[in-house]
Parts: C-alpha cells; structure tokens; sequence
C-alpha cells in the first residue's frame, strides 16, 4: 500500500476495482450456494410431524386379516354456556331434534354463565349430527372422540379383553398391547392415522366352531361352566380359546363377574388328564417303567393312613397301556412311586409345570402345589390330586409331550411353523413320545376317549380324559365334578391339540347316570374336531367299519 | 450501450419475476391441492376402517350359521364326502342328483326368489 500514497488518484481508481471485485464475489458466492442448494439439494421428505389430535391404536386381527377390534370416531356434542343467546330456544330446539334429551337437566346445564365447556351427549349418531347441525345454536358444536369397538362381540373376547374409557387396554390382549410401550405401539404405526394392526394367531372359524359346540356340551350336560383350547402342536399357537361364561367387550360398564373371567389361563385345575399324562411321560423316560410293565390294582393303595382308590376299581393286575386306558389311580401311583422325589419335581420342573405360565395374556395363575413332598404326596400328583395349573398350561405340556418332545412356548400372536423351531426345547426322548402317543391313540381307540372317534370318524383322535372331584370347604366333593379331555389328532403325526374341561356336568339318562369326562367332555371334543378337522385341512381317513357306519347314517337321513 | 444493456435487465427482471410469481401461484394451488388430496385419504382411510368394522360384524360366524340354517338346507360335510382327485372318476353319479337347468328352470334363481 505504498504505492497508494504515492499516487492518489491511482489508488482511488484501484480501490473502486478492488471494492466492486469483492462485490462480485460476495455476490457470485451467493447464487453460487442458491443456486447449489436450490437446484441440487434433496428436499427433506416432511418438513414438519403434523399434529394429529387422535393417538392411533393398533388394530387387532385374527389370523386371516379379519377385523376383531377396531377404533372407530364418533361424534359427541358440547356446549359452551357464555356463548348460547337464547337458553329457551336452544333447549326448545335441542329436545325436538335429538330424542333422550331431558329439558330439565339440559336447561341447567346450559344456565352456567361461568363455565366454558359442558358435554351435552356422547356418541351421537350421524343422522343426529347432521340435524343439530342444521338447527345453527350457536355455542353449540361436536367433537371428535375414538370409540374401541369388537365388531365380533362375545367371540375371543377373553383373547382380546378390552379397554376402558381412555381407550387404555386393562385386560387381554389390549393390556398387552399397552403394556409393550409406545415403542412397540408407534413401530406397528403405518402413519400417524391408521396404524399396522396386531395380528392374532387365533382362526376366528375356529373359535367359533369350539364356542358353538361347547355351549352345546354345557346346555346338554347342564355344566355351571366350562372351557376349550386349540393348540397347533408344531408352532404353539392357539387357534381358539374359549371360555364360558364369557362377556361382551362392547358392554358399556366393563364390571364383569369373576365367573365370567378366563378360566383358562386365570384360574387354576386340577387336572387329571394332563398330570396322568406327564406321569406317563416320566416313567416311560426316565426308564422305571416301559410298556411290558405290570402294576398291581386289585386292591386299594395304602400309604400311612391315607388310602387311594380307582374311580371304576378293576380289581386285577393292570399292564401299562391298561393303566392309562382305565384310568387307574393306584396303578399309575405305582409307577410313579419307583421314581425318588428329586427326580420326580425335576421333571415336574423340566415340562414347566412348576412355575407361572407367562404368554401373551396378562391374565395368569400361579399354579397350586403341595407345600412338603412326601411319598403320599408324589403318589397323590401322580394322577393329580392337590396339583393345581391353568387348562392352558396343561395343552402346552401335552403339545409338548406329543410332538416328539419338543415342547413350544404358547403364543396368542401369529407364528411360522418354521420360526417355532428354534424355541423348542426337549422334555422327554422322542422314542417316549412315540410310546405316549400310541397309549393316547390306544385310549382313543378303545379306552375312555372312544366317543371322540365315535364323533368325529376319520380324524384319528388319541387322548387322555381326567375326572377330579371339585374340593368343596377343603374337602374333595364327590357329587361335584371337573371333567377333563385332553386329545391331539391326528394321532400318527399330531398336529392339534384339543382340551375341553367342563365344571360339574351332571349325569343324563343318555350317559347311564355317569358324569365323568368319557359321557361329557370327550364327545364334546369329538363334536369340535369333526368342526374343526375340515377347516383346519386335516384329510379324514375312514376304516371300513366307520364307512359303513357313515353310509347307514347317511342312508337314514336321505343324503344321496 | 449502457442503456441497452439496463433497459436489458430491466426486462429480463420482470420477466423473470413474472415467472417466479406464476411458479409460485401455481404452487400453491398444488400444496392445496395435495392438502385436499391428504384430507381426503384421511377420510377414505377412515371409511375403509369403518367398512372393515362392518364387514367383520356381518361375518361374525355365529350370524352366518344362523342364517345359513334359516335360509340354506345345506349339511356339514361329512367325513366320507372328502375324495381324493385321482379317485374322483369313480364317484361320479351317472344321474346328477340336481338338475339345474331342467326344461328351462333355474334351480338356484328359484331358492334366491324364495329368500326374498
């Protein structure tokens, strides 16, 4: 800058040039970046969340996509006191419209210069909206609110639960659904409208079929209540789970009796048929007894002071397989007496029958067990006396036990048969599987479960029934029965497990007076998988006995 | 030539902001548009969860069985009905068991018109 003080008419010209220069490229850096950021730069997809007043809550659907509880808006009216001109007129107009309004109450709501905001009618219908809308009273307009609906009303209602005013699940699978956070609820959200529905690995056609049949069992037998499970035996999903009485989610005032809740995940059974079965399943692996064994049931077991007794005592020496077909007591305490305590609760322990069932369901009992294990005590949970576990836990025992000793967890949600594979763990050896199912298809054939077959012809149902006297004042009640079945189908390679329980059926002339689990249960069963065999793809195998049997039925009623 | 020059962008400013306003004009009617567009997905959106509610009450199982046994005499399959395909051609009745378009009658219009 020497040169500038030299020569300043020199500099001044040097200094415009150097000035404008900047400017030319103060600006052209500009256009430059405006250029580059408007011609080249990606625009962002959404340049603001839009606020949406309604929190989207998943739909929930069966295992088809069909719709089993959904949020649908209504329209609830409201006033807002300061701002209605004319009260009379307004109520005069409000109860010519709309029917069910009270002019009294109506008026005194409207009277409350002070307040701002008063509900007038929740839920109004469209039709009504549409005419209140036209009568034009000012201070008088609607809001949006979301309703929950279950348009398949009493169907798996104990499956799904429901929610309260708030639209917050508090039974069910509504509870779970908020018990996953709004992590798991804004993952399944597709935008923020509509969100991805829950999909339930229940077949409504299913659920069905097990709630038509078994409220038939229970009017026919004249049973307080009673309850029915399927479970897909490769993949632990239940297809249907019934429980009766049950209640509509719809219902406006959800205060539901406890004997409408799920009894068969919330309460707890004894329950033979499945113990007997695990009984089984323990001694054939554990190897103390095969199915050559012999047990000696000519005379009741004494063990100290208590004696146990057979319900149909056959006074002779039983084999195995006639153990568990005549549902001997004394014969499978016997067995299970050459096993030692430890061993016994560890497998007890190995098939989960010791600890809480935790699915899906939020809705679950601890299971009931003996306090000191004796040799009484092993002998008595040996076919299930004073061995109490939710129904549901006893069909994923059974599922377990059958399906080559692979036992499942139960889920409620839908799952591949071939993502189950690797949460399966091994109970027993799948040669004591083998040995199990053919006692259960045995039993099917010739022993307490024949009526299933007689039902359901082709299906191939193996199974174990089970009968407990219900305990009344802390005593076992002879007159008051639970009945069990328990039963998969078909039999060489099971893929279904069925449970049907009812709670004290009564005996009929049809029965001959009886009221254990072979007169009730298991035709009940037999009904449901004659429903459910077709829908589910299993292909009916007839002997040649069954086809004639079918083609005089057939006859009969004039089918050609 | 300055003058040229100037009176050059002075022109080519108002064509220039004659575009950018035609262009901004026109975008806004699309944002309308899209908003329009977005409202009405909204609303469809919450028809068609609307229908599904509907449809899924109206093939509640239980209201089908009543009513296909009201207006049906069909039976339930029974376990000897089940053929399998290669043995299908020795069941085949040699009368048909319904004849459905008997001398000009419509076996399946007729049960329609009994429905109604």
């Amino acid at each position: 800058m020497v040169s500038v003080r030299k020569d300043g008419h020199l500099a001044g010209r040097n200094r415009l040039r150097l000035v404008s220069f900047g400017f030319i490229l103060f600006f052209a850096s500009i256009s430059a970046q405006l250029g580059y950021l408007t011609l080249w730069q990606d625009r962002p997809e959404k340049t603001a969340v839009e606020y949406s007043e309604r929190v989207p809550r998943p739909d929930i659907v069966d295992r088809n996509g069909v719709v089993l509880a959904t949020d649908v808006p209504v329209f609830s009216l409201y006033a807002d006191p300061r701002k209605i001109l004319d009260v009379d007129e307004a109520v005069e107009l409000l109860t010519a419209t709309v029917s069910g309004f009270d002019a009294k109450s109506l008026r005194q709501k409207l009277v409350q210069p002070n307040r701002a905001f008063v509900w007038l009618k929740r839920e109004v219908s469209p039709a009504e909206r549409e005419a209140i809308h036209n009568l034009g009273i000012p201070g008088i307009g609607f809001r949006v609110e979301t309703k929950r609906v279950y348009p398949m009303g009493r169907l798996a209602a104990h499956v799904l639960g429901y929610v309260d005013l708030d639209s917050k699940g508090i039974a069910g699978i509504e509870k779970f659904l908020d018990d996953q956070g709004a992590l798991y609820t804004a993952s399944l959200a597709e935008d923020d409208t509509r969100a991805r529905p829950a999909v339930l690995s229940i077949d409504m056609r299913v659920q069905h079929a097990l709630a038509d049949e078994l409220a038939k069992g229970i009017a026919k037998f004249r049973a307080k209540a009673g309850g029915a499970i399927v479970l897909d035996v490769k993949s632990g999903e239940v297809l249907g789970l019934v429980s009766l009485p049950d209640f509509n989610p719809n219902q406006e005032n959800k205060n539901f009796t406890f004997d409408q809740a799920n009894r068969m995940t919330s309460g707890v059974f004894e329950l033979g048929s499945v113990i007997k079965a695990v009984s089984f399943a323990m001694a054939l692996d554990y190897g103390t007894a095969d199915l050559t064994s012999r047990f000696d049931a000519r005379a009741p077991l004494v063990i100290g002071r208590a004696v146990i007794h057979d319900f149909q005592p056959t006074r002779r020496i039983l084999s195995l397989p006639e153990v568990f077909t005549n549902s001997s007591n004394i014969g499978t305490a016997r067995m299970v007496l050459g096993v030692d305590v430890a061993r016994h609760q560890a497998f007890l322990r190995r098939v989960g029958l010791m600890d809480r069932l935790v699915t899906e369901l939020p809705e679950n009992a601890k299971p009931i067990l003996p306090k000191r294990w004796g040799r009484l005590v092993q002998a008595t949970v040996a076919f299930g006396h004073g061995f109490a576990v939710q129904p549901l836990q006893g069909a994923q025992v059974v599922a377990g036990l059958l399906n080559d000793g692979n036992m499942l967890p139960v889920t409620f949600l839908k799952r591949d048969r071939a993502d189950a594979k690797p949460l399966a763990h091994r109970v027993i050896k799948s040669a004591t599987s083998e040995k199990l199912r053919y006692l259960f298809r045995l039993n099917g054939l010739e022993g307490s479960a024949r009526k299933a077959n007689a039902n359901a012809p082709g299906y191939r149902i193996g199974g174990k029934t089970g009968t407990a006297e219900k305990v009344v004042n802390g005593r076992y009640d002879k007159s008051k029965n639970l009945t069990v079945f328990t039963g998969a189908f078909p039999m060489e390679d099971p893929q279904y497990v069925v449970m049907v329980l009812m709670d004290e059926p009564q005996a009929t002339p049809e029965t001959y007076g009886f009221s254990t689990s072979g007169w009730n249960a298991v035709p009940t069963a037999g009904n449901i998988i004659a429903r459910i065999g077709p829908l589910l793809g299993i292909e009916p195998v007839l002997t040649e006995e069954e086809r004639k049997t079918l083609a005089k039925q057939a006859e009969k009623e004039g089918r050609t | 030539m300055l003058r040229a020059f100037n009176a050059c962008l002075v022109l080519a400013v108002l064509a220039a902001a004659y575009v950018l306003y035609s262009l901004e004009h026109s975008i806004r009617g699309v944002e309308r548009q899209i908003a329009r567009s977005n409202a009405a997905i909204a609303s469809e959106k919450e028809t068609i969860g609307l229908l599904n509610a509907e449809w899924s009450s109206l093939v509640r199982p239980e209201r089908l069985q009543r009513l296909a046994e009201q207006h049906l005499k069909l039976k339930r399959i029974s376990p000897d009905q089940f053929v399998k395909i290669n043995e299908l051609a020795t069941r085949i009745p040699a009368e048909p068991p319904v004849k459905l378009e008997e001398d000009g009658k419509d076996a399946i219009g007729d049960i329609l018109k009994a429905m109604e």
